[in-house]
């Protein structure tokens, strides 16, 4: 399966990346999903599959369909036109039964402020019809999973923001779902209850939870995704692992300052290794593929010309930046 | 049902927890039912009367009547007369103190050509006043007027051409007493008699005093007893002339003091004609039977009859003169046998109109019996609209409406389990406000089981509107203002604070509409009309069909709305 890239102007661009690397139907793969609000696309055409035990990044910039597809997958709202399997069976997700197997945790942290985090999650689990005798234990495990079993009999309003999301997400789990739906799990959170989550999150997919996620933040995608889709207006124009997608849309640099700048020397030994060099103000930058592999033979070749040397690699962030740069929105 | 008791429990805690909730939802209901409440409470106090009692008059008070005769002088001078000799005065001044001497009874001005006005006096009796002021009565109304100076003035400005001032005492028909229901009454203890159980009347010495009372808001109405009010009550051809003067401005004030001065006069009015009949079946009695008349002695017919009889028997030697007799007793016996007729007639005749005021609720209800059921009945539109609307509108404002839909729980549990709690918060309340009305305050409920059942109907469609504006809302805050600004014109359509049938038959319409229209007419027909099932089953059946019409609206839009 092929990714489609558009370039500056408009040109479509094969880029011949493998998004689905087992090769195999996805726990939960989407089809040609479109839906119009209003007349306006939310969703073009989306086609991506997820599978067990990874968890699959949605980014993009806002307005771009994220919350959208996560809201169809979950069965919230209906689909406009195109197939959506779960285990390669082709479903409708807005029909109950399937709604037992997927987790939902929205983008705002939902729970009901003036019960206690227990009875939050005593409550979900009821109304997934759970037996009251296993309710009680459910609860007690997730409290102690997500790190909240001292504060289990507060009334959550009073929770700080980062545990609040942290129950939400406890709350996601109460029926212990195969599927699992973020939407934004860490935004406005502080980087100490952010990283608490995302250890939540990453043991999730260990223990095989699929998990869709939408997020802003880079550096969430890169840590807890497996593989990653970038969707704008509605349509996905990226799809890969965090690694993919960050060498196809930035590069990383070695930056040197050189005592002489040889650019007879410098066009000699990029031009066999692929590599491209600028100079910029004081230094000089080389970029291109496989940089890391190469660092060895530039600084042999350029020996003790070498006054300092940074290597610095890409992020998705500037990936991402740069590819939003160049995509007309 | 599956997840209905969990939500209930978790939204029954969340009020429990929320402190503006429980004010809101539990408490406020039963404090403002409690104002307005003690508002209509009724404690039996009478109506404050004012009354002003022309027909008493202070011994030794002067009373002025003035007559318009055309000849005044030659008339007051023929009455005077009667007294024997006439007193002549030089200014009002003698004249006045000659009558408070008491050295006349009566003095007059009158025009005299040539000298210009004439004051003159005379001894008369009160029976020769009451003569004299009959006789002026058949060529002009005599007119009362309550001081000198006003009395004065009609004389110059030429209203009369003949002005009587006299001692109280002589005045004719003034202060006299009458025999009625086992007592002898004067005009203010008649009055206070007939009206003690529902008024309580204080006197005023004029009307103007009576009237800024009025004005004032210490009396709800002015009754004014006019002069000789007893001496037209007792006489056969007169109407004794009550006015009555109401503060309008109030109109059920109005309206309740009317009722009752119309009440208590209809009682002596009753009272005074039976009386009158009584006389008059007596006076027939004794014409025929003959006796003792009110002090006079009457030769009965029956007994001149009997004299001509026993004549005609001596006459036996003379048929001719025994033949005119019998003209004579046959005129007798025809007389006699028509009088029988006549009184057998009055004895059987009763009054033409018997007014037995009674309640359909099988007691006299009072103001307080009869705003019980309006009162609860918005009550339960006010705290049911607010609860529906607040219970169902905190999931959205929780943001768990996405979360709640993808949980297995049933597809009426989240609107049903907000019905059910809802209804029962407000059935309780509604319950407990009628349980202290009635077993505390006293007020009046003729069946309440039915009642109970009517209250949860009412509940069931208040709250289905609740569930229709959280529908329109998003936060709690919102749902709040939608309900009142939808509870509260409501509350002026249905018919519990103005009577629907004095509405425009547009408003009629629309209060047709209102589920609480329907709540306030089962629920009053229940508790003070005494209706039974069948009575207000069709008003049962239209407050559960506006209930459904709602649940089943606000679960579509609810099911339409975007998440």
């Amino acid at each position: 399966m092929c990714s489609l890239f558009f370039d500056e102007v408009g040109v479509l661009l094969e880029l011949g990346i493998e998004s689905d690397p087992e090769g195999g139907c996805g726990v939960i793969s989407v089809e040609n999903l479109s839906k119009e609000f209003n007349g306006i696309k939310a969703l073009d055409r989306v086609t991506l599959q997820i599978e067990k035990g990874e968890a699959f990044g949605l980014i993009g910039p806002n307005g771009a369909g994220k919350t959208t597809l996560v809201r169809v997958l979950a069965g919230q709202i209906a689909a406009g036109a195109g197939e959506i399997y779960f285990e390669g069976e082709a479903i409708d997700p807005r029909e109950r039964r399937y709604h037992l197997n997927m987790g939902l945790v929205p983008q705002e942290a939902a729970f009901y402020g003036r019960l206690s985090a227990r009875e939050n999650l005593e409550l979900i689990g009821l109304l997934y019809g759970m037996p009251k005798a296993s309710v009680r234990p459910r609860a007690a495990e997730l409290l102690d999973w997500s790190g909240l079993t001292e504060h289990a009999e507060r009334q959550v309003r009073f929770f700080s923001q980062g545990m609040q999301q942290r129950l939400s997400l406890a709350m996601g789990l109460m029926h212990e779902p195969d599927y699992l739906y973020l939407d934004e799990p860490t935004a406005g959170l502080d980087p100490q209850a952010r990283f608490s989550l995302w250890d939540l999150i990453l043991r999730l997919s260990d223990q095989g939870t699929a998990i869709l996620m939408t997020t802003h933040n880079m550096d969430e995608a890169d840590r807890l995704c497996k593989r990653l889709a970038v969707l704008v207006n509605g349509a996905i124009r990226e799809e890969g692992t965090p690694e993919q997608i960050k060498a196809l849309l930035g590069s990383d640099r070695l930056e040197l300052t050189l005592q002489t700048v040889d650019a007879e020397l410098l066009d000699g030994l990029c031009g066999p290794l692929d590599l491209s060099w600028e100079q910029k103000v004081d230094r000089v930058v080389i970029t291109g593929s496989r940089l890391s592999e190469k660092i060895p033979r530039i600084v042999t070749a350029l020996g003790s010309n070498i006054l300092d040397l940074q290597y610095k690699e890409v992020t998705l962030e500037d990936a991402f930046l740069r590819f939003m740069g160049r995509v007309r929105i | 049902m599956r997840g209905w008791r969990s939500l209930i429990s978790k939204d029954w805690k969340t009020i429990l927890r929320n402190r503006l909730l429980l004010v809101v939802l539990i408490i406020y209901p039963f404090i403002i039912m409690g104002v307005i409440g003690a508002a209509f409470y009724d404690t039996g106090r009478p109506v404050p009367l004012g009354v002003v009692n022309l027909d008493y008059l202070e011994k030794g008070e002067i009373v002025w009547v003035g007559n318009r005769v055309g000849a005044g002088r030659l008339e007051a001078q023929r009455l005077l007369r009667a007294g024997g000799k006439i007193e002549s005065y030089n200014n009002q001044g003698e004249a006045l103190s000659a009558l408070q001497a008491e050295e006349v009874g009566i003095i007059a001005l009158t025009w005299d050509p040539p000298e210009g006005r004439k004051w003159i006096g005379s001894k008369l009796s009160r029976d020769q006043v009451a003569d004299a002021f009959s006789q002026l009565q058949l060529s002009a109304p005599l007119r009362d007027y309550d001081t000198a100076d006003i009395a004065l003035r009609s004389f110059e400005d030429g209203t009369n051409d003949l002005l009587f001032g006299l001692r109280s005492e002589y005045y004719p028909s003034l202060g006299e007493t009458l025999w009625l229901d086992g007592q002898n009454n004067d005009s203010s203890s008649l009055l206070e008699r007939f009206s003690a159980d529902v008024t309580e009347t204080i006197e005023y010495q004029s009307e103007s005093a009576a009237r800024d009372a009025l004005s004032k808001g210490r009396i709800d109405a002015v009754i004014i007893l006019p002069r000789g009010f007893i001496h037209d009550l007792k006489t056969l051809d007169r109407t004794a002339d009550i006015q009555v003067i109401l503060d309008q401005s109030n109109l059920v004030k109005a309206e309740f003091a009317e009722t009752s001065i119309r009440g208590f006069l209809s009682r002596i009015n009753e009272g005074v004609v039976r009386s009158k009949m009584a006389a008059v079946a007596v006076g027939l009695y004794s014409l025929v039977g003959g006796g003792d008349f009110f002090g006079t002695q009457i030769t009965g017919l029956r007994e001149i009859r009997d004299n001509l009889e026993s004549i005609r028997a001596a006459l036996a030697g003379n048929p001719e003169l025994q033949a005119t007799l019998d003209g004579g007793i046959e005129l007798a016996d025809t007389v006699i046998n028509d009088i029988e007729e006549a009184m057998t007639y009055l004895r059987g005749t009763a009054l033409p109109i018997s007014l037995d005021v009674s309640s359909v609720a099988g007691r006299p209800l009072s103001t307080k019996d009869a705003v019980v059921p309006s009162l609860i009945a918005l009550s339960i539109l006010w705290t049911g609209v607010l609860c529906g609307a607040i219970l169902m509108v905190g999931e959205d404002e929780e943001g768990m409406s996405q979360r709640l839909r993808l949980t297995d729980m049933g597809p009426f549990a989240l609107i049903g389990s907000k019905l059910l709690l809802a209804t029962a918060i407000v059935f309780v309340q509604s319950i407990t406000m009628l349980l202290v009305a009635v077993a505390i305050l006293g007020a009046f409920a003729s069946n309440i089981p039915l009642a109970l059942v009517v209250i949860a109907a009412t509940c069931f469609s208040c709250i289905g509107i609740g569930l229709l504006i959280a529908a329109f809302a998003r936060q709690v805050a919102g749902a709040v203002i939608l309900s009142v600004l939808i509870s509260f014109p409501l509350i002026f359509m249905t018919g519990a604070l103005f009577p629907l049938s004095q509405m425009p038959a547009f408003m009629q319409w629309i209060a047709r509409a209102v589920p609480v229209t329907y709540a306030i007419e089962a629920l009053s027909g229940v508790m003070l009309r005494g209706q039974s099932i069948a009575g207000v089953g069709w008003e049962i059946v239209v407050l559960l069909a506006f209930g459904v019409a709602f649940l089943a609206l606000s679960s579509i839009l609810f099911k339409r709305r975007a998440v």
